[in-house]
């Protein structure tokens, strides 16, 4: 059947001329879309293991405009659960985390068990007749749960690929970050939660591989003395700085850049321990990534975001609203080995640079407010904005996966429109 | 000698309304100047919870804030750049300081607890607007200099929130 909206995908994202035009940021039909074909069939992050360690506990958040509870059942075993009442709907949760047997629906007081399955329904016998089977009106369940690293992952669509092949070229330089120590990542308590007036895209393309805006739109964060700009154009002697289309719309970024100066003694030797230990684990190229001086920038299509500085990572989802909004969910992650010290700098770091009044986040939601309100107008509209920097000049090299290229280039960046044409071109699947 | 209730209020009214005098006309560096050097200027992030369970006390907790004062002067040097661009142009704020109570007082008039409300208005461009409510839990130390601000809890009402370039 014909999509009641119809458009031009060509034109869209133009593959040749390597554009992409303002319509795919600001239109609320492509917005709907997008919504089904690029969110109910990619592999969305909706949470860390040691959010939800024991038995019971679980907490909220969104797929898409989806709202979830993922919980941990009496078994062990995760669920992503969609949070509506199969009666009308309404939230059966309506906190951010906690631990429970049941979520009862405060409208009529359907009751579900931690994985889901319907086991109270006020007046039952009396009120319900045969043609009424509860085994059939458990919470909506999504169907596929995978996990890498402690991170939980779900994906609306059961013929999905697994985590794995979804994840792809991108799980090489990821395991950079989560496969360097045996426990993984942990999430510290508490979520950065905030809003930006700006289409989600604008957001999850720019960690896709801009490696072009830092020194001009974060100048003030360089010249208020917080880097050294030396480290951050990348002129350090061991230049690693490269940018890499992963493929399936992931991009990843290696930038020269450590922090190295407010780095306390403490955090540098577990550095060079982690260093050392990570040989263990990880092929000879990875290990040589692990840390020392590099932070690592990446978006795991489609809205994954990934943002790492010596020891702490910034794992945030940009969670689509409306066109002209998204929210930005962040967690803080350290090492599960980490030493109070490395956990207290991470901390301290997130809060001050990648928080909602984080000095490099302030600015760039500035800009995603102003680029995303900027193409309404009609006219604007009719002009694509260019991709283009660096085609071609891509590499493939043995002893890295994916399409590399030495910064600055947007071919990662346009692989993410790439990848968000190719599932907007396929339409509706057949459930 | 210990003043009356009413002249400890008075006081820190006093203080604060000054205070919030000072960051609505980009007075920055003379409000660095009422931090204590020990400051620690904390805004914890919240979240939704049953009745009476409260996040604020888990140890760790990510934070909109947990500034000292160094990190406080650092984000006023960014601004002084120029290239800050969240508050280039600068925008308009105005803090609204209510309901200031002095919890406590020390026997010695030298230490102080005061909480207050505040309403922090923000106008940038033609229409970015954006509101903050929230509480506030200050200890106010007194020096050769004056009260200084040795620890501020900011409790923000928002869950979700917008970005945050303001002082509060």
């Amino acid at each position: 059947m014909k999509s009641a909206t119809s458009f031009d995908c060509s034109e869209l994202v133009d593959l040749d001329r390597k554009t992409v035009s303002p319509r795919v940021f600001v239109e609320p039909s492509l917005y709907e879309l997008e919504q089904e074909r690029v969110f109910g069939h990619c592999w969305l992050f909706v949470g860390c293991e040691s959010q939800i360690p024991e038995p019971g506990d679980f907490i909220t958040n969104s797929m898409g405009e989806e709202r979830v509870i993922v919980t941990r059942d009496t078994q062990g075993e995760i669920h992503v659960l969609v949070n509506s009442c199969r009666h009308r709907a309404s939230r059966v949760c309506r906190i951010d985390y906690g631990n429970t047997r049941s979520f009862t629906c405060p409208y009529h007081g359907w009751t579900y068990d931690i994985a889901g399955k319907l086991v109270g329904v006020p007046r039952f016998k009396e009120a319900y007749d045969e043609n009424f089977d509860r085994s059939e009106w458990g919470l909506l369940e999504v169907p596929r749960v995978e996990t890498y690293r402690n991170l939980i992952f779900a994906n609306f669509d059961p013929q999905a690929e697994s985590l794995t092949s979804y994840l792809g070229n991108a799980k090489w330089y990821l395991d950079v970050i989560f496969d360097r120590t045996e426990g993984g990542p942990v999430a510290l308590p508490g979520v950065h939660r905030w809003t930006v007036r700006g289409n989600w895209k604008v957001n999850s393309e720019q960690q896709c591989g801009d490696n072009y805006h830092p020194d001009f739109l974060h100048r003030s964060v360089l010249e208020s003395g917080y880097l050294d700009v030396s480290e951050f154009r990348g002129t350090a002697p061991d230049r690693r700085d490269l940018e890499i289309k992963c493929g399936n719309g992931h991009g990843f970024m290696i930038l020269t850049l450590g922090y190295t100066r407010n780095y306390p003694a403490e955090a540098v030797s577990y550095e060079a321990a982690v260093r050392a230990a990570a040989k263990r684990r990880l092929t000879p190229e990875q290990a040589n990534l692990v840390n020392d001086g590099i932070t690592y920038v990446a978006n795991i299509f489609p809205n994954l975001s990934i943002i790492v500085t010596l020891g702490f990572a910034s794992v945030r989802v940009n969670h689509p609203r409306s066109p002209l909004e998204h929210e930005i969910w962040s967690l803080t992650m350290v090492d599960k080995e980490a030493p109070q010290t490395v956990r207290d700098f991470a901390r301290d770091q997130q809060n001050r640079t990648f928080s909602p009044s984080g000095i490099f986040e302030q600015d760039d939601g500035e800009m995603w407010m102003d680029a995303s309100q900027s193409m309404r107008g009609f006219y604007r509209r009719r002009f694509p904005l260019y991709y283009g920097m660096g085609a071609g000049r891509g590499q493939t090299r043995p002893d890295r996966p994916g399409l590399t290229h030495p910064p600055n280039t947007e071919i990662g960046v346009f692989g993410f429109y790439e990848r968000w044409r190719e599932l907007m071109e396929r339409g509706e699947v057949p459930r | 000698m210990t003043a009356s209730l009413d002249e400890h209020r008075r006081l820190f009214e006093e203080l604060l309304f000054r205070e919030a005098a000072l960051l609505d006309s980009d007075r920055f560096e003379e409000w660095l100047e009422m931090l204590d050097d020990a400051l620690r200027y904390f805004a914890p992030v919240r979240a939704t919870l049953p009745r009476g369970v409260e996040n604020l006390a888990r140890p760790e907790l990510v934070a909109h804030f947990d500034d000292r004062k160094a990190d406080l002067a650092a984000r006023v040097r960014r601004i002084r750049t120029g290239w800050a661009h969240a508050e280039e142009p600068s925008s308009r704020t105005r803090h609204i300081v209510a309901n200031v109570r002095v919890l406590a007082m020390d026997a010695k008039d030298d230490t102080a607890r005061v909480a207050s409300n505040f309403i922090v208005f923000r106008s940038a461009g033609d229409r970015d607007e954006r509101t903050f409510f929230g509480t506030r839990e200050d200890t106010w130390r007194k020096t050769a200099g004056g009260w200084r601000l040795l620890e501020r809890l900011i409790i923000l009402d928002h869950n979700v929130i917008e970005s945050i370039s303001v002082f509060f």
